[in-house]
């Protein structure tokens, strides 16, 4: 009896140590993070309280961050994935992109989360037809807070296979779709990320494809449907132009010389529509999203934490002068979209309100 | 004394058996899918392969040993990537033929796309687009036919299913990539998320740095129609992603090989054996970026035309002999 119950007890543990073995190779797995093991924004602190507020999409939702606390706007995912808010200056609402699977519509929310109105109707009734959808992103205002900017693929050819993004411009308390402002390059992806400056111009990227090559150039539409100025080179294959609050600089991201496996966070001076030249911020990094502090005390932008990837916020204090500090990594187990670039408030806190 | 060398035996055993049970379907997959050998001699048959016969056509192949390149010396692979459906009467044509060149001293690599509309002699007679070398022969036919009309000596192939680009990518987190432009396409292929495999569906990747899962990097590289440079676009897109997974592979251990190899099951087949897929990972995970050469063979070296009634590209090949053969050693 008592050798049964050793030999069972030996079995038992010998089954135990091969369990042991398979769980402690199974440990030795490659901690990669995925969308099931990032936290969500709210579960954690930045490190840095940066001014004003913030508003950021991961994972199809956004979140806002003011005083040190992200809020999750508790946007209803059933339709599809919010990215790309835009404060709208002069008031506590936003505009988001709702992107579907075959479109994308701009909507008015409040700071809460709260749907207040739907902008556009990019979505076509016939059925099959799934060419007679359209996208809309990159939203974003004049100071006036009623005149918006934004790259919709309208016009489109049917007779060919072009979809290209023009920059539109529209009102808030108007038509949307008010005036097509630039004209892009026919089968390049067009032009995207409209950015308004003082002088009544239009910053934005441009693509174009030479050489074998696709490549953007930050231009400024200075008229409706003139012929833009371009500030870079193709060779420096910039885009995401982030003109500074004063004015006097440009962050953007370039992917020249990278290999298209990198980018870099370059900044300039801007004189009228005359751009400095570059200077480096980050390089070698997948830096993405440069938005300025809206008191011009620094700069934050999206990068990965490290080689497995999944985008972060950063921030470099000092940005505007020639001897900024280094960047700080504000986040940390989050994934930003690096899509959707921050849009920042200069409004410190927000009030519950009612609607 | 027996008894304790009976008990330590046992321990033994079980952690072989619980290790063994850890890495079964990597072992699945490893008997499965690689060390198919492909056959060196034209075959007579010119049927189209059909779906359920793509992956396994390797194997089925009369064979003759390859000539290959001895242990550390450079050495050519075949990358071909393709449906794996039956969307179009069950002939699979490759979507992506990329030539790599791969010398494990100097840790270089260089990576020379085939565009897939390329107008040649197929191996087995006949002219067509190369990517229909597939679907008239897999693996073997795709291989004698790059070989014959680019004159160099291929020692491997390696051909992957879009699933199994979709699950690799997913398994090992998604990829960060840099997208190049915005790459928009009204007339996509709904063949792996609708039910009608003829159906269109809207891509729009969004240009810029950013996170994609399988889904989006197979969008990010198989989309074509909204782009100027058309197939060298997507070739351009292709080479990307293989570098940005090979960045993410750089992080992966021995450990992470049974989930890979789940994910990749059935949509993966290459005539190199398991120990030499071993023996290039370490290669793989060790070149620098500024080691691998990417080459796209856009005009001049090649120039759209029409055979029959189909639009194709024509080869050049007083420029793409003499490029190739930089790289490639000719036979």
């Amino acid at each position: 009896m008592r050798r049964a119950i050793t030999v069972i007890l030996l079995l038992a543990l010998m089954g135990g140590f091969g369990f042991g073995v398979n769980r402690l190779i199974a440990s030795r797995k490659a901690r990669i993070p995925t969308e099931a093991t990032v936290y969500k924004p709210t579960a954690t602190r930045p490190s840095v309280v940066l001014p004003g507020t913030l508003y950021l999409a991961q994972n199809g939702d956004i979140y806002r961050l003011s005083d040190g606390f992200f809020t999750d706007l508790h946007l209803s995912l059933s339709s599809g994935n919010w990215m790309q808010p835009a404060y709208v200056p002069g008031t506590q609402d936003l505009v988001a992109v709702l992107r579907a699977a075959e479109y994308s519509n701009l909507y008015l929310l409040s700071s809460q989360g709260t749907i207040i109105r739907r902008l556009s109707n990019n979505a076509t009734t016939h059925v099959g037809a799934v060419w007679l959808n359209h996208w809309m992103f990159w939203p974003r205002f004049a100071p006036d807070g009623n005149t918006l900017y934004f790259s919709f693929d309208q016009p489109k050819d049917s007779s060919t296979y072009a979809v290209d993004f023009n920059i539109w411009s529209g009102l808030l308390n108007g038509k949307l779709a008010n005036q097509q402002l630039s004209n892009s390059n026919p089968f390049t992806g067009g032009d995207v990320d409209p950015t308004p400056m003082a002088n009544g111009g239009v910053m934005y990227a441009k693509y174009e494809i030479g050489s074998g090559n696709a490549y953007s150039l930050i231009a400024i539409q200075t008229k409706p449907l003139v012929r833009p100025v371009t500030l870079t080179t193709s060779a420096e294959d910039c885009g995401q132009p982030a003109p500074s609050p004063d004015g006097t600089m440009v962050a953007m991201i370039c992917i020249g010389g990278t290999g298209l496996q990198s980018s870099k966070l370059e900044v300039a001076s801007l004189s009228g529509n005359k751009l400095g030249p570059l200077r480096t911020l980050v390089s070698n990094c997948l830096c993405s999203g440069p938005a300025w502090a809206p008191d011009g005390s620094g700069l934050v932008y999206f990068n990965t934490a490290d080689a497995s990837g999944h985008f972060e916020l950063w921030w470099i204090k000092g940005a505007l002068s020639a001897t900024p500090d280094s960047p700080v990594k504000v986040t940390t187990n989050l994934d930003f979209d690096a899509a959707s670039p921050p849009s920042w408030s200069p409004l410190a806190s927000v009030p519950v309100m009612s609607r | 004394m027996l008894l304790g060398v009976l008990i330590a035996f046992g321990f033994v055993l079980s952690g072989a058996v619980g290790a063994l049970a850890y890495f079964m379907p990597a072992i699945v997959t490893a008997f499965q899918d690689t060390g198919h050998s492909i056959s060196r001699s034209p075959l007579a048959s010119l049927a189209p392969l059909t779906s359920a016969s793509a992956s396994a056509s390797a194997t089925a192949a009369a064979t003759q040993p390859p000539v290959e390149a001895p242990p550390g010396q450079p050495f050519t692979v075949l990358l071909l990537g393709s449906d794996n459906d039956a969307k179009f009467g069950g002939t699979v044509l490759t979507q992506s033929m990329i030539l790599a060149r791969v010398n494990p001293k100097t840790r270089q690599v260089v990576m020379e796309s085939i565009p897939r509309d390329l107008w040649v002699p197929l191996s087995k007679g006949g002219s067509a687009k190369i990517d229909a070398a597939y679907a008239y022969g897999g693996a073997s036919a795709a291989v004698a036919t790059v070989e014959e009309d680019f004159g160099i000596h291929i020692d491997h192939y390696a051909w992957i299913g879009l699933l199994g680009l979709v699950n690799l990518i997913n398994e090992v987190g998604g990829i960060d990539v840099v997208a190049t432009n915005p790459v928009m396409d009204d007339f996509y292929p709904a063949d792996l998320s609708g039910k009608d495999p003829y159906a269109y569906e809207r891509v729009a990747v969004l240009p810029g740095p950013q996170h994609m899962n399988g889904m989006q990097a197979l969008m990010y590289v198989r989309s074509r129609h909204g782009d100027l440079r058309s197939d060298f676009g997507r070739s351009q897109r292709q080479q990307q992603v293989l570098l940005a997974l090979r960045a993410k592979a750089k992080l992966l251990g021995i450990a992470d090989l049974p989930d890979i190899a789940t994910a990749m099951a059935n949509d993966f087949s290459t005539d190199m054996s398991i120990t030499q897929i071993a023996s290039l990972l370490p290669i793989a995970s060790s070149v620098q970026l500024q080691n691998v050469q990417q080459v796209i063979l856009a005009s001049p070296y090649t120039y759209g035309g029409t055979e029959g009634k189909e639009d194709v590209l024509l080869p050049n090949w007083n420029l793409i002999l003499p490029e190739t053969h930089q790289f490639f050693p000719a036979v």
